[in-house]
């Protein structure tokens, strides 16, 4: 029994001292890389890389898209977009700008959320020497790309907030953080010097499994596209003057000293410099008579990339099988509600009016003949684009077939001859029998970027999305011709423009003077670049607030006919003609303040950093 | 058909499992009854075992108090399973083989008896009630005290409380019983109906829930414990926790299960069939009345319009009048999803009993409860057992091991709870739930019209828990020392779990609204919904917890009134969790919902994580009393946890408490003897904290520069999708423990003829070294927002008091015992970083831990007037809510927000228990309260769905502008719509009084079940949630958002059978 006894008793000694040993809590992180993993191998550095693309280049297709914050689109369910178009900006809240559920575009286009981005670039050049790249080849590969990656972070800071603080070391905890806002143009100085940098190191393209890496020719064009940033009115002393007077700080908005004269020259050597490369072309840039313009439309923004006119791509994976609000999801989140998809970011009547006739004249709601059949005889690009009231569009699902067997588009209402009793409300209104709160208010929807041969409700979409291409570099080139307007740049200008205008099946421009010229190629921005995430900027940079954020419209589409009670007649015909007209927009009714030409710096931003400036007007 | 196969494999077993259960149970009442039929030619009062030998003792036993004889008491032969139980009279007879044998009288709520029979052959016996204040034992860290002589502020209930609340989550009885706790149910759904119980409030930023200890194993779960198997609950409220050191810095709950007591086998029975309702559904609006509101929406928007741009006057009158059921329904969403009543139900059978040598608490149970939906996918099933084995083998050791086992079978429909009742919500009442056919409703989005997603014609979604906990326990008295012994407890906990959700596509009905066929019945479509093709997504988890114990204890007194006790352990815990995960998609037939029968397509994909945990600590106790009148204890711990840096990673944590029992005092005893007991108990202590949760979510290795994979890719090239690499936080190599320092005085007290007692305690907790981020002060240029470690900067008090008093007597055949308890604890963040620069009234300090910043509403804007007097927010319109201007700065911005005093926790938790009984019948009530919380409610009313019928019946028109309610808002579209600018109109007290439980019992006389074999025989009517009084109406006054599946008011059945 004794023995027994100290038997046990040792048993559970030796159990003690062995249980107690401090080296059981040496434990490790099983599902975490360490700091020495990640420098060392480069695979985990092109990993750490990725996600550095990621910061910089966004959700472009999220639910509310930086169109619907200008005079692009219109977010059907507001979240604050609304107010965000009357110019309901304040330090506190950025109206409709933050949702605070990542379900955004604009979430990646936040203050901290660049910042963000900023620090895993800068971390990536404080440690990246370690790495044991197999060749150079490789370090100067990725050394390249984030140089990119860091400098389109930095543009899409200063294009919202005019000059940032530049910072390029990564944050230690509990340093201090206070740091001032550098000019504008030390931060342009700074991007343009990272581009050039990119593009030393970067090679000319990639194939294959690579397609979608920044290259040389991505870095020349993000050059390019931020001096013409850079050169635009928005920055020049003058304007600033103009929109914010007695702005003690004018050099956190734009230059201060140099000439806009000699910016402009920057902008377009910047341009043809990338031209110059030789590598980039239009596609389909003569369209034969009997080519489809439309269709080659639809097909490039279908297209899995890289042709002649990409120059940097995001690519897309449909390999999930869960859904997150930041996912590639256009004809979910864009198409009508008569097909269970969303209704979002539905183009708006005065985007619409903006394509031209197809003999390159405005399209005008005046003219009886072109009020009669707005969507006759306009400009390819309107087709491609959008889907408008009779649209042959995708099958419709099961529960909606019986209400259109035959798949065209409804935005229109069928009345009685009074005009005001409602027979039958189309299937993609607000009054439509499915999910009418997703029904869009502009009557129409966007066909841009749409892929029409997938599920939209439950596979995501795999096309890539064209953060930049060739048309943008060509358009950049002639605004800054017309702008320097020296020696042979105007008919420099002529001959870019119409190289897009042939492509999309207009006739070549008549206008020949500077002014004119200016209208012209902002114009073919507006509808060449359309719903690209460009116009939110250019309205910005042009100083044309007032223009862009005003009362918009829609169009309404009536059908007359003493008793109906299907929308079109069995045959598939309509009842009768439809009786377009172009009607206010009324959720839209947007006003501009000058403040809005930059984003607040949030108060609590401010309250951290004692040394920073707020924008003018907040 | 080829649905209805798949849905027999995935749910079939389960109905045949009750139904099983259900059939034993009737086999058992039959086996009893058959059983006691030969029992019944038994003499009254004999259980006899045949010998040769036998000697015939008898007697009476009596109450010492009253003098009355006492029926039902049991007698036991001493290491035998002979016995008898006195009748009527409190008379009993006994056969027995051994004329010097020991008689055990025991009875329930008195001291058990031990009398040798030394020969004689009549043994009357008289038995004291227990005066359970004095000698009850508690269980206490490493060992157990004798409540007299403890110094710690300890609650504790016997498990047979526990079981008065009909709940199948054992969390939901515990709310009001106890005093110093702190319990909030958010949900009520089957399987994840669990309430939070803090102990004592909030205490810290991050995560503040109790240490859950069962049976001597930190880190057990509370919530499935089956209730039949609880010996005592017991908290730890005070720095007595600090014993527990490692994460005990928020509490610690104890909980011991029941074990063998010497004696012949008891057979315990314990049936309960139950039905089950939510307690609250929302009123929502009615057809005309929504109809009407999105008239009013559309005018609001384009007034240019009119008032009629969305429905006519027709449309809003047929609506109201019923006359169109399949154009203008009227459709009440919750009543055509939910049940009346939801089946429940409860048993467990255990059998304890042994000998000196072997004794043993045997426990199965199985519970069973259904959702309230109609044709409930939603169901949540458990089995449990459990084995507690005492052995003894030598004179010197002991030996016990226990194992317990758990099945938890949750289904649910593969559209979840949250999406569930937002369709509930967003069920717009103008739209058909079902057809007057009785065909489902369209669609309202993805279809989700939950009159079907609430049922398996989605497909299935099973989560399958097992369970096992075991513990060997050994037990030492070192013979050549006297009072030294040795404890020692090994203990392996596992925990599978196995998770299957199989979609399939489901189907809808749709009208065209003019499509009818030659009768004039309206023509539906039937259409499919969901994914296109099946997909089956399946999860694992496979983990352990190995813990090892091991504790010496001393005790001797010196010059006889000198106690001293000394306890010396150490302990350690390791545990580890593997996850896999594997999806398919596009399965041709939903006839196999396995993973081969899915595509081996590019959306095929797997996965798989694990993670680890270790924690090791020594501590030390040493408890000191003279005459059991003057009392100290003293307890250190040394903790170390893996979360912290090697060098941080171990923290020194001690506790010291004293007593005084001033009633043994002669002073006290000469001159007010009617208070017959009183303690001054005092205590203060310092624990550590390790537990780093930021939103829910723990946060370990913050002291390390790591790197984590995003759960997303970054795609080169179309196909190829490729890791994406961020990092996972700025290192803190500082980080360490946090410390909770707890104070507490206290006393207990007993009056008038130990009718009364009272128990009360007032507690000061300081938080220091609280480990969160230093957001505030962080500017996001530094890029580092979402990659804050935590530091240890944070200081919170948490002050408060608690009190029980009980009184308790009898007269004549009425007994009762009426308890009255109650909590306060308030926290207020002591130091925190505030952004510099910030008002008085936005800071943080000073208030509440999870304030948040409001808009102060005023009113509502009554008239364009109204507006133009008033600073107001940009684009505010007439009935829009009026914001204060706080800082009368004349516009309304940021810095009219001011911080709540308030939070969803609430301040105040009281309950009242009465026990009554009269002769066999007994009464249980416990009412309970709750004060000091807010809600704040957000639902998505608009043109996308429903509005509370109570927040648009006086709302603001143009035709009624004194209104008390603002005009109608689209979803989050205001600046004063609940889910934009948070403000002070949409904040709702959430104080509550509620009849908690209520139980009524009639014991069956024990000379009527006695004739059956049966010892006891008790049966039950008991309900949960009965009634509720609270200023708010729209959801439970627990829940704080109105899209989670309510409380449950339960009403039960049961009965309690004894042989």
């Amino acid at each position: 029994m004794r023995k027994l006894l100290i038997i046990l008793s040792a048993i559970s000694l030796i159990g003690i001292a062995t249980s107690c040993s401090k080296s059981i809590l040496n434990t490790s992180p099983l599902g975490l890389y360490s700091d020495t993993d990640v420098w060392k191998d480069p695979n985990l550095a092109a990993a750490f890389v990725n996600n550095c693309y990621k910061g910089a280049v966004g959700a472009p297709f999220a639910i509310a898209r930086l169109g619907d914050y200008v005079d692009e689109t219109s977010f059907t369910p507001d979240w604050g977009c609304f107010d965000f178009n009357k110019c309901i900006v304040t330090q506190d809240n950025v109206t409709g700008w933050e949702q605070s559920w990542f379900s955004d575009d604009t979430y990646h286009y936040m203050w901290n959320q660049l910042y963000f981005n900023i620090r895993e670039c800068n971390v990536f050049f404080s440690k990246y020497s370690t790495v044991q790249f197999p060749d150079a080849a490789t370090k100067n590969q990725m050394t390249g790309e984030v140089y990119f990656l860091r400098a389109y972070t930095y543009h899409f800071l200063v294009a919202l907030y005019g000059g940032v603080p530049i910072i390029t070391k990564p944050a230690v905890l509990g340093q201090d953080y206070s740091i001032a806002r550098n000019s504008y143009s030390d931060c342009i100085n700074y991007i343009t010097g990272q581009l050039d940098s990119a593009a030393a190191l970067l090679p000319a393209s990639f194939s294959g499994d690579q397609r979608g890496h920044a290259t040389k020719g991505a870095a020349l064009a993000l050059k390019a596209r931020t001096l013409l940033y850079a050169a635009s009115d928005l920055h020049n002393s003058t304007s600033i003057a103009t929109y914010a007077p007695g702005f003690a700080h004018p050099e956190l908005l734009g230059y201060t000293t140099g000439t806009q004269a000699a910016r402009w020259t920057a902008a377009k050597a910047a341009a043809k410099a990338v031209i110059d490369l030789g590598t980039f072309s239009l596609v389909n840039p003569n369209p034969a008579p009997t080519d489809s313009v439309a269709k080659n439309f639809v097909a490039y923004f279908l297209d899995y990339g890289y042709n002649s006119e990409d120059i940097f791509l995001q690519y897309f994976t449909p390999k999930t099988g869960q859904w997150t609000w930041q996912d590639y999801f256009p004809a979910k989140y864009c198409g009508p509600n008569g097909y269970h998809n969303w209704g979002n970011n539905c183009p708006l009547g005065d985007m619409v009016d903006d394509y031209e006739m197809k003999n390159g004249t405005a399209f005008d709601w005046t003219n009886p003949v072109e009020a009669a059949n707005p969507y006759s005889n306009r400009d390819a690009r309107l087709y491609a684009s959008i889907l408008y009231e009779g649209t042959p569009w995708r099958k419709r699902p099961l529960d909606v077939q019986s209400l259109d067997p035959f798949d065209k588009i409804q935005v229109g209402h069928v009345y009685a001859m009074d005009g005001t009793t409602q027979l039958v409300p189309g299937v993609d209104t607000r009054q439509g029998p499915i999910e009418n709160w997703n029904g869009g208010r502009s009557g129409y929807y966007l066909r841009k970027f749409v892929d029409p041969t997938l599920d939209p409700q439950y596979v995501n979409q795999d096309i890539p999305f064209r953060h930049i291409r060739y048309a943008e570099v060509l358009l950049n080139y002639a605004e800054a011709c017309i702008e320097e307007n020296t020696g042979s740049d105007l008919a420099d200008a002529t001959t870019y423009i119409n190289m897009i205008r042939k492509r999309a099946g207009q006739p070549n421009t008549t206008a020949v003077t500077q002014a004119a010229l200016r209208t012209v190629v902002r114009h073919e921005r507006r509808v060449e670049l359309a719903f690209e995430n460009h116009r939110f900027f250019d309205v910005r940079r042009w100083v044309i607030g007032s223009s862009a954020y005003h009362a918009m419209h829609r169009v309404d589409v009536k059908y007359l006919t003493p008793a109906a009670t299907s929308y079109r007649k069995g045959d598939g015909t309509t009842w009768g003609a439809a009786v377009y007209s172009n009607q206010p927009l009324v959720e839209e009714t947007g006003t501009w303040i000058d403040k809005c030409y930059f984003l607040p710096i949030y108060r609590s931003e401010m309250n951290k950093n004692a040394l920073l400036v707020q924008n003018p007007g907040y | 058909m080829k649905k209805t196969h798949n849905n027999f494999w995935l749910l079939k077993p389960n109905v045949n499992f009750r139904k099983l259960l259900l059939t034993m149970k009737i086999a058992i009442l039959i086996l009893v009854c058959g059983f006691a039929l030969p029992a019944y030619s038994l003499t009254p009062g004999t259980l006899s075992a045949v010998g040769q030998q036998q000697i015939k003792v008898s007697g009476k036993v009596t109450d010492g108090a009253t003098g009355e004889a006492m029926p039902g008491v049991n007698i036991q032969v001493k290491g035998t399973s002979v016995g008898a139980i006195t009748d009527v009279a409190g008379k009993y007879t006994l056969s027995i083989a051994d004329k010097n044998a020991t008689l055990i009288f025991s009875f329930i709520g008195y001291v058990t008896k031990e009398v040798p029979l030394n020969g004689s052959t009549t043994m009357d016996a008289v038995l004291v009630a227990e005066v359970r204040n004095l000698e009850e034992v508690v269980v206490v860290g490493y060992g157990t005290a004798k409540k007299a002589t403890l110094t710690g502020s300890v609650s504790s209930v016997v498990g047979e409380t526990l079981k008065q609340s009909p709940t199948t989550n054992l969390t939901n009885s515990l709310v009001g019983r106890i005093a110093g706790i702190t319990a909030v149910q958010k949900s009520g759904e089957p399987g994840y109906d669990a309430t939070t119980i803090l102990i004592r409030g909030a205490n810290t930023l991050g995560d503040n829930s109790p240490l859950v200890v069962v049976d001597g194993i930190p880190h057990r779960s509370l919530d499935r414990i089956d209730p039949s198997d609880i010996e005592s609950f017991t908290v730890l409220k005070d720095a007595s926790a600090a014993i527990y050191g490692t994460q005990a810095a928020n509490g610690v709950i104890l909980i011991t299960t029941k074990r063998g007591q010497v004696g012949k086998p008891t057979i315990t029975f314990n049936l309960n069939t139950g039905w089950n309702q939510p307690d609250v559904i929302p009123k929502m609006a009615d057809a005309a009345t929504y109809a009407t509101i999105l008239n009013e929406l559309s005018y609001y928007a384009n007034p240019a319009a009119g008032r009629n741009q969305v429905y006519s006057a027709t449309d809003i009158k047929e609506f109201g009048d019923g006359s169109d059921p399949w154009g203008h329904p009227n459709t009440d969403w919750f009543k055509a999803v939910f049940k009346p009543w939801s089946a429940q139900n409860y048993e467990n059978i255990s059998v304890s009993g042994g000998t000196e040598n072997m004794k043993y608490f045997l426990s199965i149970g199985s519970k069973y409860q259904d959702a309230y939906y109609k044709n409930s996918a939603t169901n949540f099933g458990q089995y449990d057992f459990r084995s507690n084995i005492d052995g003894k083998i030598s004179k010197n050791i002991d030996i016990s091991f226990d194992v317990a086992g758990r099945q938890e079978d949750r289904n649910f429909p593969t559209v979840s709870e949250g999406n569930i009742f937002r369709m509930l919500m967003r069920g717009k009442p103008t739209m058909q739930a079902w057809w007057p056919n009785g065909d489902p409703g369209p669609d309202i989005e993805y279809g989700y019209n939950s009159a079907v997603t609430v049922t398996s014609a989605t497909g299935s979604n099973r989560e399958r828990t097992y369970n096992m906990e075991s513990n060997v326990k050994l037990n030492i008295t070192i013979p050549w020392v006297k009072g030294l012994s040795f404890t020692a407890n090994g203990s392996y906990d596992k925990v599978f779990d196995y998770h299957k959700e199989f979609d399939t596509p489901w189907y809808l009905y749709s009208w065209d609204g003019t499509t009818k066929d030659a009768n004039g019945v309206p023509v539906l479509v039937k259409n499919s919904r969901g994914y296109s093709a099946p997909q089956l997504t399946e999860n694992w988890q496979d983990g352990d917890k190995k813990t090892f114990n091991a504790f010496a204890t001393y005790e001797t007194s010196i010059a006889e009134k000198n106690h001293i006790r000394l306890m010396v352990g150490t302990e350690s815990q390791v545990g580890q969790n593997n996850y896999e995960n594997a999806f398919r998609k596009n399965f041709v037939t939903t006839a196999i919902p396995q993973l081969f029968a899915g595509a081996a397509d590019q959306y095929m994909s797997n996965g798989g994580s694990a993670d680890q945990n270790a924690r090791l600590s020594y501590f030390g106790r040493i408890n000191y009393d003279y005459a059991q009148k003057y009392l100290i204890e003293i307890i250190s711990r040394y903790d170390g946890s893996y979360m912290f840096k090697p060098g941080k990673d171990f923290g020194f944590f001690p506790g010291v408490s004293a007593g005084w029992r001033i009633s043994d005092e002669n002073f006290w005893k000469d001159n007010i003897s009617f208070i017959s007991d009183f303690k001054l108990r005092g205590s203060w202590g310092q624990t550590g904290n390790d537990r780093i949760y930021y939103n829910g979510a723990l946060k370990e290795y913050q002291y390390l520069a790591t790197y984590t994979l995003n759960q997303d890719y970054y795609v080169y090239g179309q196909t190829v999708n490729n890791p994406m690499l961020a990092e996972n936080v700025v290192p803190n190599p500082d980080v360490t423990w946090e410390i909770a320092n707890e104070s507490n005085i206290g006393f207990n007290t007993t009056l008038l003829n130990k009718h009364l007692t009272v128990e009360a305690d007032f507690f000061y907790n300081l938080r220091t070294r609280i480990l969160w981020q230093a957001s505030a002060v962080t500017p996001g240029s530094a890029g580092i927002s979402s990659l804050l470690p935590p530091e240890n900067i944070g200081k919170v008090s948490n002050k408060g008091f608690e009190f029980v008093i009980t009184y308790q007597g009898s007269k004549g055949d009425f007994g009762y015992n009426i308890s009255a308890n109650s909590s306060f604890a308030k926290n207020k963040i002591v130091f925190n970083y505030d952004t510099p620069g910030i008002p008085d009234y936005q800071k943080s300090e000073g208030m509440p831990m999870g304030a948040q910043l409001t808009y102060q509403v005023i009113g509502v804007f009554k008239d364009a007037a109204a507006i133009a007097a008033y600073p107001h927010y940009a684009g505010a319109q007439p009935g829009d809510l009026i914001f204060k201007d706080v800082n009368n700065d004349g516009k309304i911005d940021g810095l009219d927000r001011v911080m709540d005093k308030k939070t969803g926790m609430p301040t105040y938790q009281g309950g009242v228990t009465a026990n009554l009984s009269y002769k066999q019948f007994d009464i249980s009530v416990l009412f309970q309260g709750s004060a000091g919380a807010i809600a704040y409610l957000s639902p998505e009313s608009g043109d996308i769905g429903n509005y509370y019928e109570s927040w648009v019946k006086n709302r603001w028109t143009p035709e009624n502008t004194n209104a008390a309610w603002p005009r109608v808002f689209n979803r989050s579209n205001e600046y004063w719509s609940p889910g934009n600018l948070r403000n002070s109109f949409w904040e709702f007290s959430t104080d509550y009084i509620r009849l908690k439980s209520l139980e009524f019992g009639y014991t069956i006389p024990t000379n009527i079940v006695k004739k059956i074999g049966v010892e006891k025989l008790r049966v039950y009517v008991s309900g949960q949630n009965l009634l509720t009084f609270s200023k708010i109406k729209e959801i439970d006054p627990e829940e704080d958002q109105g899209t989670s599946y309510p409380l449950q008011r339960v009403v039960n059945f049961g009965l309690t059978l004894t042989f």
